[in-house]
């Protein structure tokens, strides 16, 4: 909302960016979008460093016997990063901004490490071993095994355990009062699985059928995506044991929590336990990330610091991080965060930076000493549209929207270079909603451009074909049941990192040309939700960001989501998925075929999986269930402002919320070289 | 006079009574509550809030209960001087409220300091000067910083600090003080950065006072009792500054019931624009994540700054202008 509205902000500097923008012609789109790369983890022991270093403030304090030797606070098992360009140098702040305590992934997504157990490698297609050592499968799917780093240190100098997951698992988890609804991350096909301990360096997760997704499920933004993402609503999958139980009604007797919360004025012992365990607000809470937050996101700077107990090194034995803080400042609004990134007041940022600003980016580029990069997401929309495909409230709307055809000729009355020269700059890529063509769920290169191409011809001649040739006077099409011109709504949500309201309104003048009548509606937030929630709307437009990870984050390639979802392709549809057949409503034979292959990928091997997710892709674009405009995009958190003195910076990278970029770059191996 | 504060004590009591169900009943009324706007506000983020979550959420925080539930849980609240947790800073509201609250209180201050100093004098020559050279100059400022919405400057000069002079953009302090703790440093890096929004703040109101003070001086110029002490030989400035502009003044007494209120959250898209720290953009926030217990505080926290700020101007200006009475009943 306010986006939109302090975008008059640019109106002030839009002589300059009149100027740059004749600059950004000359300069190509691979000028600006280099080649994916980033660094790497090392997984084997022979490669592993032989001697620990660590930064000079640790180094005295060791000297001064208020820290124990480096080799001890690593342990045996240290994570080897090999950084992407060379070996960095100690030292240093990086500063960024970010818009208040609910802003809590600028912070995370710079330092958090991450805590995963696994995590993606840098192009963000395999799972790799990270807080856990190692991982293996058994039981045929039925087990996941991890392997944890011996010796590895909470913050505060305790060992990092096995039992801190039994811990989680028994007492958070299966406690209905910290957590009242369990999880899907930890079931499969509805059933839920246990944790349980081996010894004290390994963890088994045991579910009653095979689940063959789950190491990716731990390494993707779910659930168990550990400490620093879930913990403060008591999930992660593994808490600081020996820190929590003073909270935990369990252990510290029910009378002393209830004293506890009182007197930090917390509505119960519940709140309370949460928030203690919140990587973002509790400076006391012990942690496995690489910085550690010393003032909480709640204040007006959010300042993390180096965690002597790092488990991170490089490949020279230095531990990680190199950059000993991050300060994040509070801006109040987002024009301020671009305002100040073009003054060069951050070192790093992506988050919240305008695609619409390029420009005035590039132009600034000097002064401000920086370089601008993109990275476009791998996912297929940065704008898609969604058909709510169990829409009810007008039937006639309802069978057209329900009419592949009539969605397809929608698709084909998209102008997507008008679209992509006036709001993308022409960095993206006209597309269905497939993902990139490097992803191994991408169904084929012939599916990029399927149904995504400009056609007025053939758009017309469907339209008139399913029964909708009648036209009032002014060209557009009449309903069949004679109650005048076939109207259709598209919903929009202001303020957010695209200005999806002006882009349908340059689609509703496109649909001119094929006689559809849209009109765009945009609506606040709340309102969005609960008009969704309630089947009432019609079409809306969204992005798809995250579907190229199609088994962790299938938000927006079929109706999954039932309740917390801003655009839907079928709410009741998605209600009738979860529970399994018994709520909602039944859907059509195409769409029961995806879901069922979608289910059954979970518990298959990896190399069926992939055959499985090409189907599912296959199906959404043939089918055109979401009309995929403009992809592969930088618009999404992808336009990043990056100092010059920094090094080991990747000129791209894997752009998306499962890559939790910039942290599958690894920032912990960012440093000032001078 | 004693009697007449306490009815008027009293009947504050309950309007302050009657605003807090009110200031409920209207966070309440937009669709969603605090978890919908936290499922939207995570989406707009790129990450998604599973129907699991949602459901934790909502449980947690008893947004399932009816509204007279959720009010009379706030009211026991306050009650023990507790005014509830936000939502959105898992903080104390109290804390929240507080650290920005006297930054506020300087910012405003600042300003309103500013409006008066640059007004009441600007007032004063272009009503003893009517018609004159710098009468027209005054006005025609004065209806410049009347016209042009406040933001918009606080836009332009905003761009222009960055550059003309290369200055840190927006915020009160420096980013390398932002935390530290109180010191000389600290509060000279404060006024350095107050000047701006107190002299965006502070333009329109000066317009405003300046209109004012001119016309009531203008009238109190031509009564008979000025042409009396004029005749008795009193110098011009004694005349007019004991005098009239003591009548003249009236106004600005009369206008502190809204003063007190405005001192806390008269500027909320300036302070946005700005980035200011302020309780402005605090209360913005709050509404729109529905955060109720903040937003609740904060409307509530103007309504009583209102009712004392009334109270206080009566009570002003019965002192200040012996001719108003109280009718004794």
């Amino acid at each position: 909302m306010l986006r939109s509205r302090f975008t008059i902000g640019l109106a002030v500097g839009a002589l300059s960016i009149m100027v740059a923008a004749g600059a950004l012609a000359q300069m190509s789109k691979s000028a600006l979008i280099g080649k994916l790369e980033g660094p790497e983890v090392v997984t084997d022991p022979a490669k592993q460093p032989k001697q620990l270093k660590e930064a000079p403030q640790f180094a005295e304090m060791v000297k001064a016997g208020k820290l124990p030797p480096v080799a001890e606070r690593v342990g045996q098992d240290p994570l080897v990063i090999k950084p992407l360009n060379e070996i960095g140098k100690y030292g240093g702040t990086w500063r960024g901004g970010f818009t208040g305590p609910a802003d809590f992934w600028n912070g995370y997504r710079c330092c958090s490490g991450p805590d995963h157990l696994l995590f993606w490698d840098y192009t963000g297609d395999k799972v790799t071993p990270n807080i856990a050592k190692g991982y293996e499968m058994q039981d045929g799917g039925r087990t996941l095994v991890l392997h944890l780093r011996r010796g590895m240190k909470w913050s505060d100098g305790k060992p990092f355990t096995a039992d801190d997951f039994v811990f989680w698992f028994e007492d958070i988890y299966r406690n209905k009062d910290l957590v009242p609804t369990p999880s899907a991350a930890m079931a499969i096909n509805g059933k839920q699985g246990v944790v349980e301990k081996v010894d004290a360096y390994t963890v088994k997760f045991k579910f009653p059928e095979p689940y063959y997704t789950f190491p990716d499920v731990l390494a993707g933004s779910t659930d168990l995506g550990g400490q620093a993402w879930r913990g403060a609503f008591g999930l992660g999958g593994y808490a600081p044991a020996h820190y929590l139980k003073q909270f935990h009604p369990k252990y510290a007797g029910q009378a002393e929590v209830d004293k506890k919360f009182k007197e930090a004025k917390f509505d119960s012992w519940v709140r309370m336990f949460l928030s203690k365990n919140d990587w973002s607000q509790n400076p006391d809470l012990p942690v496995l990330s690489p910085w550690k937050t010393v003032t909480p996101a709640n204040t007006p700077t959010w300042t993390l610091e180096r965690n002597p107990y790092s488990v991170f090194v490089d490949t020279a034995g230095n531990q990680l991080p190199y950059i000993d803080r991050v300060v994040l400042t509070l801006a109040e609004n987002l024009e301020v965060i671009n305002l100040r990134a073009i003054a060069g007041e951050y070192d790093f940022q992506a988050r919240h930076l305008d695609l619409a600003k390029v420009p005035v980016f590039i132009e600034n580029q000097q002064k401000g000493g920086y370089k601008l990069y993109l990275d476009p997401g791998d996912y297929g929309g940065d704008m898609i549209i969604k058909f709510n495909l169990s829409y009810e409230a007008d039937p006639e709307i309802a069978k057209w929207m329900n009419t592949a055809d009539f969605r397809r000729a929608l698709a084909l009355g998209i102008d997507r270079d008008q679209i992509n020269e006036t709001f993308w700059l022409g960095t993206g890529t006209p597309s269905s909603v497939v993902p990139a063509d490097n992803n191994k769920y991408n169904p084929g290169p012939e599916y990029r451009k399927l149904w995504a191409t400009l056609d007025l011809k053939k758009a017309n001649e469907m339209l008139d074909k399913i029964g909708l040739a009648k036209k009032d006077a002014e060209g557009y099409r009449l309903r069949t049941d004679g109650k005048g011109r076939l109207r259709v709504e598209i919903m929009t949500l202001g303020g957010q990192f695209l200005q999806f309201t002006q882009i349908a309104e340059m689609i509703r003048e496109q649909w001119k040309k094929i006689g559809i009548d849209l009109t765009v509606q945009e609506v606040e937030r709340s309102l969005a939700l609960q008009r969704t929630a309630a089947n009432e709307q019609q079409l809306a437009a969204w992005n798809n960001d995250g579907s190229e990870h199609l088994f962790t984050f299938p938000t927006h390639v079929f109706p999954f989501d039932a309740i917390a979802v801003v655009a839907s392709s079928g709410p009741l549809y998605a209600k009738w998925f979860q529970s399994a057949g018994t709520q909602g409503k039944e859907p059509p034979a195409r769409m029961k075929e995806l879901m069922a292959k979608f289910k059954r990928a979970y518990g298959v091997p990896e190399k069926e999986r992939i055959q499985l997710g090409k189907e599912v892709w296959k199906i959404t674009a043939e089918e055109v269930y979401i009309i995929g405009v403009i992809g592969m995009g930088p618009a999404s958190m992808g336009v990043r402002v990056v100092k010059t003195s920094m090094g080991n910076i990747p000129s791209r990278q894997y752009n998306s919320p499962d890559g939790k970029t910039p942290t599958i770059s690894r920032p912990v191996t960012f440093f000032w070289k001078k | 006079m004693l009697a007449y504060i306490g009815r008027r004590a009293l009947l504050a009591i309950f309007t302050v009574w009657a605003i807090s169900v009110l200031s409920f009943v209207i966070i309440q009324l937009p669709p969603g509550d605090y978890v919908t706007s936290y499922i939207a506000q995570m989406a707009s983020m790129g990450s998604v809030v599973t129907d699991e979550e949602a459901q934790n959420l909502r449980i947690q925080y008893g947004l399932g209960q009816p509204v007279y539930v959720q009010y009379l849980k706030w009211m026991r609240l306050i009650a023990q001087g507790n005014f509830g947790m936000s939502m959105e800073w898992r903080r104390p509201v109290t804390e929240v409220i507080g650290e920005r609250f006297w930054l506020t209180v300087v910012v405003s201050v600042a300003s309103l300091f500013l409006t008066w100093v640059l007004a009441l004098p600007i007032g004063i020559y272009s009503a003893v000067r009517q018609y004159s050279v710098g009468d027209y100059v005054g006005t025609f400022v004065g209806f410049i910083g009347l016209a042009v919405p406040n933001f918009l400057l606080a836009l332009v000069l905003l761009y222009l600090g960055f550059t003309l002079f290369n200055a840190h953009i927006g915020g009160l302090f420096s980013p390398e003080l932002q935390d530290a703790p109180w010191s000389m440093a600290r509060v000279w890096d404060l006024l350095k950065h107050l000047p701006i929004p107190a002299l965006i703040l502070g333009l329109a109101g000066t317009a405003q006072q300046i209109r004012i003070m001119r016309a009531n001086l203008l009238d109190e110029l031509r009564k008979p009792y000025v042409v009396t002490a004029r005749s008795k030989g009193l110098t011009e400035i004694d005349l007019i500054l004991k005098y009239p502009v003591r009548l003249a003044l009236n106004p600005f007494a009369s206008t502190i019931g809204y003063t007190l209120p405005y001192i806390v959250s008269g500027s909320i898209i300036v302070s946005l624009v700005l980035g200011l720290p302020t309780v402005g953009p605090l209360l913005l926030k709050a509404l729109i994540a529905q955060d109720m217990f903040l937003a609740g505080t904060i409307v509530l926290l103007l309504g009583v700054m209102t009712v004392i700020g009334t109270l206080v101007s009566d009570i002003l200006l019965v002192w200040v202008d012996p001719r108003i009475r109280l009718e004794e009943t």
